[in-house]
């Protein structure tokens, strides 16, 4: 058997609606108001997967969802006070997976081991099947070749899809990708070595066709040995509006608040919630008292991407989306400080 | 990891106005009998309905078969569990946190500054120091706003008699006060000449902390000597929620027992300015 595998176009839906059989399938579409989203698809005959935009916000809700319900809690009239887990995991096949997300998902399986498995991450992940979308040209804002997880990210999928015109090259990456290749066989041809050579081809094109030029690189090593200058950060604290919009829809940032959600007088949930580090009360405390003030809330979201993840797991934990690019009104994204800070 | 043990309060002691001290048993004696835990270290406390707060170990854990933790009345939680009776069950998950380092504290002379609700987590050392009886000469300089607002009287006398150098002072004094008025500073100078064995564990609000740290690295102590715990916002306790994020530490996992010599070598503390909201 070779490694690489021809699917018609034709053939994609059926291809999917197989696999996805009792199972929950997440793909892109564009809804009504023209919005690119990793959306539930429930029926495939009447949605289209958007196999040519990127999706406005990546797959982290599916994973970590913005609210979420971890465990309920009961206090009896005997006053007895105990907690059960929620665990929820559905099935999931996930379809036309960008690199830049697959990444963010890899790295949110590192976050959510230490130091034990999260078990609420964990149900649904080990729920899913992830069939990434390479992407022959890359977005407007991207810049995944600089932060090396894109635009053909190489492993972390089950199976990985190329779009070569009429067909797509279908390559095998983790052991449940290969057990569904042979499962399903009948719909595929093995990939023949001009198949091959059209996707080195593509892939070279997409790497040369960035419109963004980040020096991911650079920055990263003036982060390990300087100090970034007051002036970078005042600039930049000047402009944040502290909504949060960056964070959101980052598939790499996944801080998180906890709080009670009372349902009755006698039971409640616990319940774990999307927060942002760049929020003024991240960090505050009893009494009004925060520690640590706007200007190094920033520095906190940048520093924590480009230098502190690169020290503990030797890689920008940015995968290059480009989001936060298009996101921030204000213009305090990720390139405006990497180019700051390699002008400084 | 996130799923709470229930424990009930065996007995509580008030310490003062804002402060009171809860004896505590997990419900599962299993549980109860294999847990551990080391001084510094800190539980996450539930209470219904309320969330959770981090609270420091005011106990040793030379003394098994129940946990102490002492409490201030803050805010939503920690009033709510000051109005609860003996006998109310509440959630506890744990422990978490770097414990200050008792092995290598052995045979040194030992100077504890102590502001307010601070004492609680050195309370926790002082009774493992005692109870171990491995440890130099222990002194106590402990600063409260007033004689009324002076915790852990009980402790301070058991102490006294152990043979606990303990001195005490208050910010304001009141008419039938005998001792030192002034914040705990002005009380270092009596300790001089420090030994040369000696190690000073510092806690407390942040502001008296960066005072005493100042004073002591005058008074010639070296940074690996000084040894304080910092407070923050915390939501997990275990690294990932990312609240307590200091640089490239996490205070929940790192910390919150640093030296001063990981502190300096972490720029963040010197650099994020403190500011009120
Ligand atoms: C390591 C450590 C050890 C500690 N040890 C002790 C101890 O031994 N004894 C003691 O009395 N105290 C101790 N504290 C302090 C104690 O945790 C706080 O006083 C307590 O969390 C206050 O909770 P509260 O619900 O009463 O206050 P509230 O301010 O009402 O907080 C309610 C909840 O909301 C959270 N919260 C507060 N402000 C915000 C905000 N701006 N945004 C989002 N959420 C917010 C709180 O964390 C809490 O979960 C310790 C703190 C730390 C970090
Ligand atoms: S920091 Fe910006 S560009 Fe980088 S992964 Fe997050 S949203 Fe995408
Ligand atoms: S409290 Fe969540 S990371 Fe420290």
């Amino acid at each position: 058997m070779s490694a690489a595998y021809i699917l018609a176009k034709d053939h994609l839906k059926s291809f999917v609606r197989k696999i996805s059989k009792g199972s929950r399938l997440i793909a892109p579409v564009t809804n009504e108001y023209g919005d690119t989203l990793y959306s539930e698809i429930n029926c495939l005959d009447s949605t289209q997967i958007d196999t040519q935009h990127q999706p406005q916000s990546s797959i982290k809700h599916f994973f970590l969802p913005q609210q979420e319900s971890i465990l309920s809690y009961s206090v009896s009239q005997a006053g007895e006070y105990h907690f059960s887990n929620i665990l929820i995991g559905v099935p999931t096949v996930f379809f036309g997976v960008r690199s830049c997300d697959l990444a963010g998902l890899l790295y949110m399986d590192v976050i959510f081991s230490n130091p034990a498995k999260d078990p609420y991450y964990f149900k649904k992940r080990e729920n899913s099947i992830i069939i990434s979308l390479g992407c022959n040209e890359p977005f407007e804002n991207c810049f995944c070749n600089a932060t090396k997880s894109g635009p053909f990210l190489d492993f972390g999928f089950d199976l990985r899809f190329t779009d070569l015109g009429d067909r797509f090259l279908v390559e095998p990456g983790r052991k449940r990708g290969m057990e569904i290749l042979e499962e399903f066989a009948y719909f595929f041809n093995d990939a023949s070595e001009q198949d091959l050579k059209d996707q080195y081809q593509l892939q070279l094109e997409s790497r040369s066709s960035f419109q963004q030029n980040v020096h991911v690189d650079l920055a990263i090593k003036k982060l390990a040995n300087e100090e970034v200058g007051k002036d970078v950060w005042q600039d930049l604290a000047d402009r944040c509006q502290d909504c949060g919009g960056c964070a959101y829809v980052c598939p790499t940032c996944t801080c998180f608040t906890i709080t009670d959600q009372p349902v009755s007088e006698s039971e409640g949930e616990r319940v774990r919630s999307w927060d942002a580090c760049t929020f003024a009360g991240f960090t505050r405390m009893v009494g009004g008292h925060n520690p640590v003030s706007s200007e190094h809330s920033l520095r906190r979201r940048f520093l924590h991407k480009l230098k502190y993840d690169v020290s503990l797991h030797n890689r920008t934990s940015c995968t290059g989306c480009g989001r936060c690019v298009g996101i921030c009104f204000g213009g305090v994204d990720i390139i405006k400080f990497i180019s700051a800070v390699c002008e400084s | 990891m996130y799923l709470p043990s229930q424990a009930v309060i065996q007995d509580i002691t008030i310490e003062n106005s804002r402060i009171k001290t809860y004896t505590l048993a997990f419900t599962d004696k299993e549980y109860q009998r294999n847990f551990s835990y080391a001084p510094g270290q800190f539980m996450m406390v539930s209470v219904p309905h309320c969330g959770e707060a981090p609270i420091s170990f005011a106990s040793s854990p030379t003394r098994p078969g129940t946990i102490e933790l002492s409490v201030r009345k803050a805010g939503e939680l920690t009033s709510r569990l000051h109005s609860l009776p003996a006998g109310s069950m509440i959630g506890l998950r744990g422990p978490y946190g770097k414990p200050f380092p008792m092995e290598e504290l052995a045979g040194k002379d030992l100077l504890f500054v102590a502001g307010g609700i601070g004492l609680a987590p050195l309370r926790s050392v002082i009774t493992f120091c005692l109870d171990s009886g491995k440890y130099g000469t222990i002194t106590l300089l402990y600063g409260s706003r007033t004689p009324e607002d002076i915790a852990f009287q009980a402790d301070i006398e058991m102490w006294r008699k152990a043979g606990v150098d303990c001195r005490l002072t208050v910010d304001e004094s009141s008419s039938d006060w005998q001792g030192n008025v002034g914040v705990v500073t002005t009380l270092l100078p009596q300790t001089m000449p420090l030994s040369s064995s000696t190690v000073s564990l510092v806690c407390g609000p942040l502001v008296m902390i960066d005072f005493v740290i100042k004073e002591l690295t005058q008074m010639g102590l070296k940074d690996e000597d000084i040894i304080t715990t910092m407070e923050r916002h915390m939501k997990c306790g275990v690294g990932v929620c990312g609240h307590c994020h200091m640089d490239d530490k996490m205070i929940c996992v790192d910390g919150p027992v640093f030296s001063k010599k990981e502190l300096t070598e972490s720029v963040a503390h010197f650099q994020e300015k403190p500011t009120v909201t």
